[in-house]
């Protein structure tokens, strides 16, 4: 593989690689925070930490997808040597009440099933042990009495019926949105997003409209560190440390459950290895908070990879589209019907059929437009956030229908989507307008590294060759809130207590930049503090690509009275006026006397002692306008956008039915790049993990059962899988409220990945495919279907 | 459920345990054992660490070819001078198991025992015609590897019984391919492998050895013979023939039986056809000569081609 740097961002940093330090730190590639800790094994996670004795948690799960617990035996399991307490739902449920069911967006889910189970593998009764082995030994054997229910599998079956996998919908108290849905009765659908947009009129003539069926499966993420929790009572307090990019949701859940004071919990963080959307709200923390605090002891959850699968997945998506272009070739309507499957609990379920359903016509100027978009319960294992938040499968149908409305047109389908993307300004279907989104210099970007424009050499033998290319928009989760508090030490080190999550996204790289940039700080003076509720301030999540500019605005004010707090400090040394200091990579300077004083000096001689420190605090809040019960728009629906475009050029073996990658090149309006070199390096992580979505990465089920949940069958991308040659390709249109015009970036390039990969086999073989992934079974038995004499 | 661990320091000690003990399981490498442990799914009361027992990694040159000891590692045979030069389609296939990671640690014996239908080695040693030796306290037998995998993750090796080597003949002049065909992720396990060797059967017919993987529940050995002036395609055609009633095989999130009997006959097809042309037109008959060090290739110049 070839890393093929095309950023313009990254020629400047290496030209400027060599030069002294200037006090500068946005736009910088400083060196990724722990990297060397993380290659050598030394970095230490949740579950390396040393804790207090815990006794170890170990699960028994469903075995049936949908069926009334008629009674739950632990004897046998209670016998097993150093097994110390078995506890169900129905205990749980008799001290907490309906407390024990949570959720972000619905309060459906209980850490232990009560009364029923809705999936194969819900947690149905918890053992406590003296060590794993006892644990798991446990759970083997407790014996669960089941009366079987119908099960839904599919996700259109449950939209058209019974049987229902919940009696009523609960929606969450948070939201009041919500309200309206709760206690609904013999439904699936817990959450109907609508958009309309212009009012449908006869297509003119001349018009092309293409439709198809699109199907994206659920996937699972893969972190490498699996989920951990430990929790332990501490007098009237609750501890706990947890694998979770949402700690501060955590904690207010926490203490929903148990009914303490936010001040009595308290959730501390790891640095994550990896989590992609895994270890988001309620995952393991509500059990290990219910056992602790119930039992008065402290517990352990640390489960394997074979249960990790079981706890969150991708949202499994049917989308039915259609687009229509007028004669001269403007995209004048598109209609999507949406249907994800959110499984048995609807997590985060209904804020993705919503947030991705207003994208799902694309990032295109369209006069008309309909969306109706559906979270469906299914018995199957809750789906929730993963990286994309379920844009990635509506562009899925978006980008492949714009691929056919140009082909259909003969058009070239870069030169397609050019003339009707979105520009700067322009007001999207949803009714909110377009900033700091530029689709139109990704795409050029990428066809431009492909040199689009250059005829292909097409093979006619076993192996083809094809070009594909697609775009992706995703709106930033808001209103959000973030805040910051800076200590700037005596000796100018500076410690940041921030909430942000750094789960491999390199969050405490770059918000050392930021907080560095207005005091000069060189590479390494900021320490970025693990997420600790009882220390560092609120965060809505670390999620969504929303760290960089949320924290990161948090930060950059933060930082900015700082050094509004050292001017003020230096003026009264100097005895001039704030207006005349300034502030370098040397510290502190007067330009009418000249005088100096490096920041240690300036603190030293403020507070006449060592090691002190000076404290500064900011927050930062986006608001919105709720969309329109009634078309789904909103002038101000999002606080900005994400664009993102791919390409790629491959080969498909007709023989094998394999697809190579040859090329992929991704771009991504970041804004502004803090850190070039992370920024490339989410480009293209991003872009990897889709060509597995692309191309093999898929939960298997067989009547609700997960066929291939282990690494031993699960699909992921290996080196041999990543493309040969891949060209991330930075765009910056700096954003007039980010920090430094920045961004986030973590999504942007997995949203248009799988479609790009589509389209350029069908340019290659001149096949359409509307399922995901596209494997070797299926090309071969569609280019066996396209010999067939029809 | 735990298994008590024993490091028994000689093979007369491992054999007792392998005898007396109420289930036992050899721990090789460890790379599947391992895996089944962390699932929860060994049943073994017993396991045996075979690490310690000294002779067992030889890797040396016979008479008639070379020995390789149970616990030699699978990237030694990758990257041996010996294999490269006595059985160089050996070396290429045991280059091309699983990951550098893995190939350091599993060892040539657990992986034959491991006996799954899926393994590259099997149908490199096939056309080889290797031979297993196993050992026991009842003493020693050696089985030709075309009658050791007797059934669906079965093997010959009996109760009490330890593979202690592998005897692999010189490898015949002539061509030899390796084709590996995996459906999903570049790295997973195959849905078709074949090893091919293309040899003088006498002085008008070649004989095209196959080692089929991946196709059928064990690994599968065919042979046909090819006048020597047909053409390529008078080759893969006789090569599907007779590989066509023994593909048999598993369907599963790989692929249905359709789809992986159509990937087998591609795997057979560019084997045989690589194989037949890297086959000179003259094929010496004399048995190989064992080329001098000073004549052997470096072995990265002989590495697998992609």
């Amino acid at each position: 593989m070839t890393i093929d740097s095309r950023s313009a961002v990254s020629a400047g940093v290496a030209d400027r690689g060599s030069a002294a330090f200037e006090g500068r730190a946005v736009g910088e590639s400083w060196g990724r925070v722990a990297a060397r800790s993380k290659v050598r094994g030394e970095l230490q996670h949740a579950a390396d930490e040393a804790l207090r004795p815990c006794l170890d948690v170990v699960v028994t799960r469903s075995t049936r997808p949908h069926a009334e617990i008629l009674g739950v035996d632990a004897a046998r399991a209670k016998a097993v040597d150093g097994v110390v307490d078995v506890v169900t739902g129905a205990d749980l449920h008799a001290l907490l009440g309906d407390a024990i069911f949570t959720g972000p967006a619905f309060a459906d889910q209980p850490c232990l099933a009560v009364g029923k189970v809705r999936y194969v593998g819900e947690p149905v009764a918890a053992v406590i042990a003296r060590g794993r082995a006892a644990a798991r030994a446990g759970a083997e054997e407790v014996a669960v009495d089941y009366r079987e229910l119908d099960p839904v599998h599919d996700v259109d079956a449950a939209v058209r019926g019974a049987p229902f996998v919940h009696d009523e919908l609960r929606p969450s108290v948070v939201f009041g949105d919500l309200a309206h849905l709760r206690g609904i009765r013999d439904t699936n659908v817990n959450y109907e997003y609508v958009l309309r947009h212009g009012d449908p009129v006869e297509p003119p003539p001349g018009s092309v409209t293409v439709s198809d069926e699109f199907w994206c499966p659920p996937t699972h993420h893969v972190p490498i560190e699996l989920p951990f929790t430990a929790a332990w009572r501490d007098g009237d307090r609750l501890e706990i440390l947890s694998t979770t990019q949402t700690p501060s949701y955590v904690r207010q859940s926490v203490a929903d459950l148990l009914g303490l004071p936010l001040a009595s919990v308290r959730v501390r963080t790891a640095p994550l290895g990896g989590s992609f959307g895994a270890k988001m709200y309620d995952r393991l923390e509500p059990l290990a908070a219910a056992l602790a605090w119930t039992r008065r002891t402290a517990v352990r959850i640390a489960v394997s990879r074979e249960e990790a699968f079981l706890l969150t997945t991708r949202h499994g998506a049917a989308v039915t589209g259609s687009m229509t272009a007028d004669a001269d070739g403007n995209i004048v309507a598109a209609d999507a019907d949406v249907r994800y499957d959110t499984g048995a609990y609807a997590d985060v379920g209904p804020r993705i059929t919503a947030k991705s359903g207003m994208v799902a016509s694309g990032p295109y100027r369209i006069a008309q437009a309909h969306v109706r978009s559906r979270c469906v319960y299914t018995n199957k294992p809750s789906a929730g956030p993963f990286r994309g938040f379920g844009v990635p499968q509506v562009t899925w149908s978006h980008e492949s229908l714009v691929d056919e409305l140009a082909r259909a047109r003969g058009e070239d389908p870069a030169a397609f989507r050019r003339r009707n993307l979105l520009r700067e300004g322009d007001v999207s279907v949803v009714g909110t307008p377009m900033h700091s989104a530029d689709f139109v210099g990704c795409l050029d970007a990428v066809t431009a590294a492909l040199d689009w424009e250059s005829p292909l050499e097409r093979p006619t033998g076993r192996y083809r060759r094809g070009r594909g290319v697609a775009v992706g928009i995703k709106a930033v989760l808001t209103p959000t809130i973030s805040n910051a508090v800076l200590q700037l030490n005596q000796d100018g080190s500076a410690t940041l207590l921030i909430s942000t999550v750094d789960m491999g996204q390199g969050s405490d790289t770059i918000m050392a930049q930021i907080a560095a940039e207005p005091l000069c700080l060189p590479e390494g003076a900021v320490r970025v503090v693990a997420a600790d509720t009882d220390v560092t301030p609120y965060d809505t999540i670390t999620a969504g690509s929303r760290s960089t500019y949320h924290s990161g605005n948090a930060v950059r004010r933060a930082a900015e009275a700082m050094r509004d707090k050292l001017i003020e400090i230096a003026a009264a040394r100097f005895g001039v006026a704030a207006t005349d200091v300034k502030i370098t990579g040397d510290g502190l300077v007067s330009t009418q006397t000249q005088q100096k004083a490096s920041i240690p000096e300036l603190l030293h001689a403020h507070f006449g002692a060592r090691g002190t420190t000076l404290t500064t605090e900011a927050d930062f809040r986006t608001t919105w306008q709720p969309y329109d019960k009634r078309t789904g728009r909103s002038p101000q629906v999002t606080e900005h956008w994400f664009a993102g475009a791919a390409a790629a050029q491959l080969t498909v073996d007709t023989a094998t039915g394999r697809v190579h990658v040859e090329h992929l090149a991704i771009a991504g309006d970041v804004g502004r790049a803090i850190n070039p070199a992370l920024v490339e390096q989410q480009l293209t992580g991003a872009a990897i993990m889709g060509v597995g979505h692309a191309l093999f990465d898929q939960l298997v089920f067989d009547e609700g059962q997960i066929v291939n949940g282990t690494l031993l069958d699960y699909q992921l991308p290996s080196i041999h899988d990543v493309p040969d040659r891949i060209t991330p390709i930075v765009v910056e249109n700096p954003h007039r409220t980010g920090p430094y015009g920045a961004k986030g970036v973590g999504e942007t390039t997995i949203i248009p990945l799988a479609p790009a990969i589509a389209n350029a086999v069908r340019d290659a073989i001149g096949i359409r495919f509307t399922r995901l992934p596209l494997t070797s079974e299926r090309i071969l038995d569609a280019l066996a279907a396209q010999e067939e004499p029809s | 459920m735990t298994a008590a661990l024993h490091r028994p320091r000689d093979l007369g000690a491992v054999l007792d345990l392998l005898a007396g003990t109420d289930d036992p399981m050899v721990f090789g490498g460890g790379t599947a054992v391992q895996i089944l442990l962390k699932q929860g799914v060994l049943a073994a009361t017993d396991l045996v660490d075979i690490a310690a027992v000294p002779g067992l990694a030889d890797l040396v040159a016979t008479p008639g070819g070379l020995r390789a000891g149970t616990m030699v590692t699978l990237r030694r045979m990758e990257t041996d001078p010996l294999v490269h030069d006595r059985a160089p389609l050996l070396a290429q296939v045991y280059g091309r198991v699983a990951n550098p990671r893995v190939r350091n640690t599993a060892s040539v014996g657990g992986n034959i025992a491991h006996g799954d239908y899926r393994l590259d080695p099997p149908t490199a040693l096939l056309v080889l015609d290797a031979r297993v030796e196993l050992s026991s306290a009842a003493g020693v037998r050696h089985v030709p590897i075309r009658e050791f995998f007797t059934g669906f993750q079965e093997t010959a090796v009996g109760r009490g019984e330890l593979v202690t080597a592998l005897d692999v003949p010189t490898q015949p002049r002539g061509g030899a391919a390796f084709s590996k065909l995996s459906s999903l992720a570049a790295n997973d396990w195959p849905v078709a492998s074949a090893a091919v060797l293309v040899t003088a059967a006498d002085d008008v017919t070649r004989e095209i050895r196959i080692g089929l993987g991946a196709l059928a529940p064990t690994p599968v050995y065919v042979a046909v013979t090819v006048a020597a002036t047909g053409s390529d395609d008078d080759a893969v055609d006789a090569a599907l023939a007779a590989v066509e009633p023994l593909i048999d095989p598993l369907p599963d999130v790989r692929g249905g039986v359709g789809h992986k009997r159509r990937l087998g006959r591609v795997a057979v097809a560019d084997a045989v056809r690589a194989a037949w042309t890297d086959t000179p037109r003259d094929i010496p008959r004399e048995p190989r000569e064992e080329a001098s060090d000073d004549h052997r290739l470096p072995f990265r110049r002989l590495r697998r081609r992609r």
